[in-house]
């Protein structure tokens, strides 16, 4: 063998003043752990006769010890200076060797822990792959298997509830993606829009084109991601039928665009880009909760990374490669997101200013497919109107969205809501304004 | 078992006995330097008859070359496969399907006694005859010698209670925290479905605990109490005879790692542990011995009692709002040494008092989703609280502790390891629950009777490792481990599944102030 590995441990020992173990010696070096302790000793041996600068060492002791009549089995650390003294005491010594190398004296065995954790914290995933026992029964199981084995071990009431609420609450992420994920998700979200924009300028017929875009450009992360993709499979099933009468129902809205549509591209880019704190509102009291909420919803992003994850996917997980059903659905699944966000700027300009909408941020707790609880935090755009009160607003904004989606002929119905909702805040008045602030607290 | 070997070799040794008449002189003499000399005698005869079973002769048995050498041309280190060995978990009875908390108490005391009642029936016609008479509480008439089978209820003075504490109108300061509630004024009463009645007489009622299903001989007194003149338990439940096994074959047992815990030292005995089990440490003796480990079962309170901040429920909300939970940090390194782990071996986790599960009796698996490094080995089994699975034919039943503590502070019983054997002759694993101890409201069944004797029978977070084979009246042979808390003794035990015997293993590093320790030591 050559002695390379000489050189390896002296770097690391006197130019880089570390600790070297036997285990982070292994890991590093990709050897045998037996090879690895008789390494250190070699090396410990080699310098000695050099005698070059002190070196100190821990050895690692085993045995059987006797104890207050008790007998046991004894695994111990122990410095080089107290080494013999310690083998004395045992009873019987069944292994001896060398566990750490070091240039200075170790007061104590705690910065031993900390080179091991390292070391086996870049090595997590084939930590035992140097060790002497190796066991076939340890296979890691493929991320599909475990999701199914943990499917088949679910009750199975979960996934009546779980799709149950799927059906409300994907749409409505769907809608605003909100943290648009890298750049594939800021770039797929953009298009949409735009294309969208010209679909509608342009021709009903067009409608096909923003769907080609759409999974052209969201087919690679969906195959980035597999275990995304297993998901997505099943909520798209889930999600087929809502979806397939929307889909009357979008290629209708297109048909009798308001005039003011033009202008809409600008105000709806806008919107879906800013902050939600830059968003002009004029009271300060939804101001102020906003940014708490987006101050949550930060500290959120950091907790929870789990939760979050499958969030910017979702838009990737409608997308199955093989089979084509889901991509019409993504096509379908798009179009109420237009729907809802063309109709706003529109009615804002179309006389009756006093309706407008917001992007609040709303929690939605549920059981997911491994039968977690995943609480969900997403921006759903509700209609608000400026005169009216809190009380009222909210109620009448609620409904009007969820209402809206089911209903194939749904248009008519959103028209009527809106219709009725600046009637209502005009006869609300403004002093109910002070009402409404008490009761919410 | 010790005396009887000891003295059966003694008796060979014609040189002892002939000086047996100078022996018994030296006794009256000075009796305790005998008894200790005795000790130190046995020791050595038990140490060689049974000593070859112990992991430290097993490792040491094969001897590989030193590693106190330089490595040798190309040859890579030998491995060693782990052995594998058939394993069943019978835990389904421990696991709440439909969780309806809406439910009274009173059935599973019910449901307990109606078990109970015909095995205790039988056990008092063994005892007193088989024409005994066996009478409910409703039939006693006064002056009547007979048995009643039913639940003992302690009237204690001193168990916290709640609604004391609110309907208290002269107020009264906050009782102390206490570590026994026991106290003279205890009473003891008999129940069964009807009614109850008071008991006086001949047995130890500090001993006693809430819960626990006996019959009593005796007969009721003009002042309506019930004299007591004997009870009897359940006792052991039938078991299945052991396989003989051919080899030496372990299963380490080890509770309260005590993650998220102050004590950082003691992160390192238990990576020694882990390096040892997984067959890092050591020379070839030892790593070939560390390979007949078959499973690692962890016992309970992987997280320390630290990770659980009161804070939370008591500070303001925006207070906390940046403050992660303890419990994620420790959860995280758990799983980075589970990975470690169950990498080379099948491991079995318990949650314990203080792991994130529900914290009434039986304790459900742990989420697989807390452990996503560890839980893609199929190598890793999340355990309900009582643990019950056969492990290559042997048995193995037992809980976190939580049980044994709780009867620790409401009986006069210290050692947890009587504790221990005391709920296996009462038959049931956790008889104040759900008194004392949190626990879900069954209705039809009491999953806590034991129906069939373990092999092995354990209890985690023991303050101190004891172990003891017992035989039961029907030939059943049970081994008693008491697992101690690793976070503070660094010990945890291994079980030869051949010979059924225990031995602790414990782990030792140098730290600054034991040096000063032993320094003083050698100086005195």
């Amino acid at each position: 063998m050559d002695e390379l590995y000489l050189d390896n441990i002296d770097e690391f020992v006197n130019d880089h003043n570390k600790i070297v173990t036997y285990k982070s010696l292994s890991l590093t070096l990709g050897v045998h752990v037996n090879t690895a302790k008789q390494m250190l000793y070699h090396y410990l041996e080699h310098k000695r006769k050099e005698s070059s600068p002190q070196l100190h060492a821990t050895y690692l002791v085993t045995g059987k010890f006797v104890d207050n009549g008790q007998t046991c089995h004894k695994v111990s650390i122990v410095r080089e200076d107290q080494l013999e003294d310690f083998k004395s005491k045992m009873s019987l010594i069944v292994s001896v060797h060398v566990y750490s190398v070091q240039k200075a004296l170790l007061k104590d065995s705690g910065p031993l822990y900390s080179v091991d954790y390292d070391a086996v914290k870049d090595h997590l995933k084939n930590c035992s792959k140097y060790s002497a026992i190796q066991c076939s029964g340890a296979v890691p199981v493929s991320s599909l298997e475990r999701q199914q084995a943990l499917k088949a071990h679910n009750p199975p009431q979960s996934e009546p509830g779980n799709s149950g609420t799927n059906r409300e609450t994907n749409p409505a992420s769907k809608a605003h993606p909100r943290p648009p994920k890298g750049i594939m998700g800021m770039f797929s979200k953009k298009s949409a829009v735009k294309s969208q924009n010209t679909s509608e300028e342009v021709k009903p017929e067009q409608k096909d084109e923003p769907a080609v875009v759409d999974t052209a450009k969201n087919k690679p992360a969906a195959k980035a991601n597999p275990m995304m993709n297993f998901f997505g499979s099943q909520t798209a099933k889930k999600s087929v039928k809502a979806v397939k009468e929307e889909a009357d129902q979008t290629s209708s809205t297109s048909e009798p665009p308001p005039p003011p549509q033009r202008k809409s591209p600008q105000p709806c880019e806008k919107f879906d880009g800013a902050a939600v704190q830059t968003q002009k509102d004029p009271r300060s009291k939804t101001k102020r909760a906003e940014d708490e909420d987006s101050e949550e919803d930060k500290m959120d992003k950091k907790k929870r990374r789990r939760i979050k994850k499958p969030e910017p996917d979702s838009s990737d997980e409608e997308v199955v490669p093989d089979s084509p059903q889901p991509q019409e659905t993504l096509t379908r699944e798009r179009s109420p997101k237009k729907e809802t966000e063309t109709v706003q700027p529109s009615n804002g300009h179309s006389g009756a200013k006093v309706r407008k909408r917001r992007r609040v941020l709303k929690s939605r707790t549920y059981l997911d497919a491994d039968g977690c609880m995943v609480t969900e935090k997403g921006f759903e755009s509700e209609s608000y109107s400026e005169s009216e009160e809190d009380f009222q607003a909210p109620k009448a904004a609620q409904t009007a969205p969820f209402k809206a989606k089911p209903n194939p002929g749904s248009k008519e119905d959103d028209k009527k809501i809106q219709k009725k909702a600046p009637a209502n805040s005009n006869k609300g008045g403004k002093q109910a304004s002070i009402m409404g602030f008490f009761q919410k607290k | 078992m010790i005396i009887q070997l000891g003295s059966g070799d003694l008796s060979y040794d014609p040189g002892f006995q002939a000086d047996e008449a100078e022996a018994s002189f030296f006794v009256n003499k000075n009796l305790t330097g005998f008894t200790i000399l005795c000790k130190q005698l046995l020791q050595v005869i038990f140490c060689d008859a049974c000593g070859k079973t112990m992991f430290s002769d097993v490792s040491a048995q094969k001897n590989g070359p030193s590693l106190l050498c330089s490595p040798a041309s190309e040859e890579q280190g030998p491995t060693f496969e782990r052995i594998s060995l058939p394993y069943e978990l019978y835990s389904d009875r421990y696991r709440v399907g439909q969780r309806s908390f809406s439910r009274q108490y009173a059935h599973i005391y019910a449901a307990r006694l109606m078990q109970m009642r015909p095995l205790l029936a039988e056990r008092a016609q063994q005892k007193w005859g088989s024409n005994v008479l066996i009478k409910k509480l409703c039939d006693l008439e006064p002056g009547e010698q007979c048995c009643i089978v039913g639940t003992l209820f302690k009237r204690m003075e001193l168990q916290p209670s709640i609604l004391k504490e609110i309907s208290e109108e002269h107020n009264l300061l906050p009782q102390p925290a206490r570590a026994k509630y026991i106290s003279e004024a205890d009473e003891l009463i008999l129940e069964d479905e009807l009614q109850r009645i008071k008991l006086e007489g001949k047995f130890d009622k500090d001993k006693c605990v809430t819960g626990s299903v006996v019959a009593i001989y005796g007969a009721e007194k003009n002042d309506g109490k019930f004299t007591v003149e004997d009870f009897c338990m359940a006792d052991l439940p039938l078991q299945t005879p052991r396989p003989a096994l051919s080899s030496d074959r372990f299963v380490l047992l080890a509770s309260g790692l005590g993650l998220g815990g102050h004590n950082a030292d003691s992160m390192l005995g238990l990576q020694l542990l882990v390096d040892m089990v997984t067959g890092q440490l050591g020379d070839t003796g030892e790593q070939s011995g560390a390979a007949a480990i078959s499973r690692v079962l962890l016992a309970g309170n992987l997280l320390s009692q630290n990770t659980q901040d009161k804070d939370a429920s008591t500070k303001a909300k925006y207070l906390t709002k940046k403050t992660q939970a303890g419990s994620v940090e420790a959860i995280r390194v758990l799983d980075e040494l589970l990975l470690q782990l169950v990498a080379s071996v099948p491991v079995d986790v318990m949650p314990g008092q203080y792991d994130p599960t529900n914290y009434t009796l039986p304790q459900q698996p742990l989420h697989p989703c807390m452990f996503p490094l560890s839980s893609a080995y199929n190598t890793l089994q999340l355990v309900s609280n009582p643990f019950e699975a056969s492990i290559d034919g042997v048995r193995f039943l037992g809980t976190s502790g939580q049980n044994v503590c709780d009867i620790q502070r409401y009986s006069s019983m210290d050692s947890h390891l009587e504790i221990l054997e005391e709920t296996l002759q009462l038959r049931h694993l956790a008889p104040t629950a759900p008194d004392t101890l949190g626990c879900y409201p069954f209705y039809q069944k009491d999953p806590f009777i034991l129906e069939e004797c373990p092999h092995v029978y354990f209890s985690g977070n023991a303050p101190t490792f004891e172990s003891k084979l017992i035989k039961g009246p029907d030939g059943q042979e049970v081994l008693l481990v008491t697992i101690p808390e690793f976070s503070s003794t660094q010990t945890a035990c291994l079980v030869n599944l051949r010979t059924l015997q225990c031995e602790p293993i414990s782990f030792t590093a140098f730290s600054a102030d034991k040096d000063e320790e032993n320094e003083m030591n050698i100086s005195h």
